[in-house]
């Protein structure tokens, strides 16, 4: 997202090496679940009408349809909404 | 646009980051902390442009206190309000969200795994088993027995079932057109048999352009060149049903032997010859354009022979529309559909899916959710979705 768009502007404007901009990217991988796991306690409920389901590469993707999330802050209702899920086993080992 | 501690952890993550690869910019060769420092300003310009990091200002009344810990020291050693000063300046741009907004929206999606996901071809994903290796092991033991059969075995039973009765006027006709062509009298039933079924597999084949053309049975009709008999023969008796053109093929034939051999070969004399309306010969113009399509054909039989190309086209206009309009409709709505969904987009790692019936269950953690241009992180999240 904004990382990786600063990253494309900095190894064009050639300030940075894609290399290092890689480097930065799996860094960003590794602190942002850290992150994830470490500060957010948060828990959410989703419920919704499934209209998509695929499992591919050990990714799952659903899409929903008129889906609700609840969590103890807010509540967001959405008409469609799409889920991608890759296997935590696979990211711990 | 973000809840604070989404807010913090972005920061948090930024910091950490900017931290664990400072290393690497400041060792030899690296472009030095300079460069670093100019990626974490552009880095979080755009993150609070877009609406996910709140504004620096704000930093300190986060909330948690962690993160506001650890980025007291980082600015330390960074140049800390170089930073802010940068911030500054975007704050006005906060007060004009919707735009800046957008770009954050479609950015993550080609740096996930949603384009790759998007390639993929939706598999047969039905597996009762939820367990990821499991999971996998049927799907690759699935995929290719049930993927593959349906499409491939349709095709054949259509002209397999069709072939026969047509095949044996066509033999009977080819057999003088083969002559012509040198070929010995005994061999062009089966040669014919052969060329007769590759040219319906070609047709098979190429179902999307014929369906564009969007004439079901003249597919089924046309074989090769004999196609063009059976649509030149169906010009005079118009029969609706595809028996009937068998029939009326074969007297034709029999009253007409010495032309058929003219048919077989490319040359437009013999439509001449059987059709002497002048509007035909512009309908074998179009026809050769479209030869294998033969889509020109029963529209001209069944319209009235007067304006032959323009009634061709003016029908094939009508008919053709609605059969791709309403296909291209499907898929844009499927597509769009896609895209739409990715406005509204959840990544996480799942634990574990299962589906009883129609009834699924899935339990996801550390995930990151962007709905209604808000982004929400969650440790947990189970979801209950209805198939």
């Amino acid at each position: 997202m904004c990382l990786t768009e600063t990253l494309d502007e900095m190894v064009q404007s050639g300030t940075l090496s894609p290399e290092l901009a890689i480097q930065v990217l799996v860094q960003f991988d590794k602190s942002m679940t850290e992150a994830l796991e470490a500060q957010v306690k948060s828990k959410v409920t989703i419920k919704g009408h499934l209209h998509t389901y695929r499992f591919c590469d050990n990714v799952w993707t659903f899409i929903l349809q008129d889906a609700l999330f609840k969590s103890e802050e807010l509540q967001e209702n959405v008409s469609r909404v799409k889920i991608v899920a890759c296997d935590s086993k696979l990211l711990t080992q | 646009m973000t809840t604070s501690t989404t807010s913090a952890v972005y920061i948090h993550v930024i910091e950490d980051v900017i931290e664990k690869v400072r290393e690497e910019f400041v060792a030899d060769g690296g472009p030095g902390e300079k460069v670093l420092q100019e990626l974490q300003g552009l880095w979080e310009l755009k993150m609070m442009q877009a609406g996910a990091v709140l504004q620096p200002s704000e930093r300190p009344s986060v909330p948690k206190p962690g993160p506001g810990a650890a980025i007291t020291p980082v600015h330390d050693l960074n140049v800390p309000y170089e930073g802010t000063e940068e911030y500054e300046t975007p704050t006005a741009e906060m007060l004009f969200p919707p735009t800046p907004l957008q770009t954050p929206i479609q950015t993550p999606l080609p740096g996930t795994a949603d384009s790759s996901m998007y390639n993929i071809p939706t598999g047969p994903s039905d597996y009762p088993t939820p367990t990821s290796n499991e999971g996998v092991g049927a799907s690759n033991d699935i995929k290719p027995g049930v993927g593959r059969p349906s499409p491939y075995m349709q095709p054949p039973s259509p002209w397999m079932n069709q072939r026969p009765p047509l095949g044996v006027d066509v033999n009977v006709a080819y057999v003088e057109g083969r002559e012509e062509v040198d070929r010995g009298s005994s061999q062009p039933a089966t040669q014919d048999f052969f060329t007769g079924p590759t040219g319906k597999r070609k047709r098979d084949e190429f179902p999307p352009q014929y369906q564009g053309g969007g004439y079901i049975p003249q597919q089924d009709g046309a074989g090769d060149a004999v196609g063009d008999v059976f649509e030149l023969e169906i010009i005079q008796s118009k029969p609706s049903g595809r028996s009937g053109t068998v029939k009326v093929t074969s007297a034709q034939q029999k009253e007409s032997s010495s032309r058929i051999p003219q048919l077989d070969g490319p040359i437009p004399d013999p439509y001449e010859d059987m059709l002497s309306t002048p509007n035909i010969y512009n309908y074998q113009t179009v026809n050769e354009d479209y030869n294998v399509v033969n889509t020109p054909a029963p529209d001209l039989q069944a319209s009235t022979p007067a304006p032959p190309t323009q009634n061709d086209l003016d029908e094939n206009g009508d008919d053709e529309p609605p059969l791709n309009e309403n296909d291209d409709d499907d898929l844009d709505d499927i597509d769009q559909g896609e895209e739409l969904n990715t406005q509204h987009l959840v990544l996480a790692q799942f634990d574990k899916v299962t589906r009883t019936k129609s009834r699924w269950k899935c339990t996801l953690k550390d995930g990151i959710m962007h709905i209604n241009n808000k982004d929400i992180l969650f440790n947990k999240a189970s979801g209950e979705f209805d198939f």
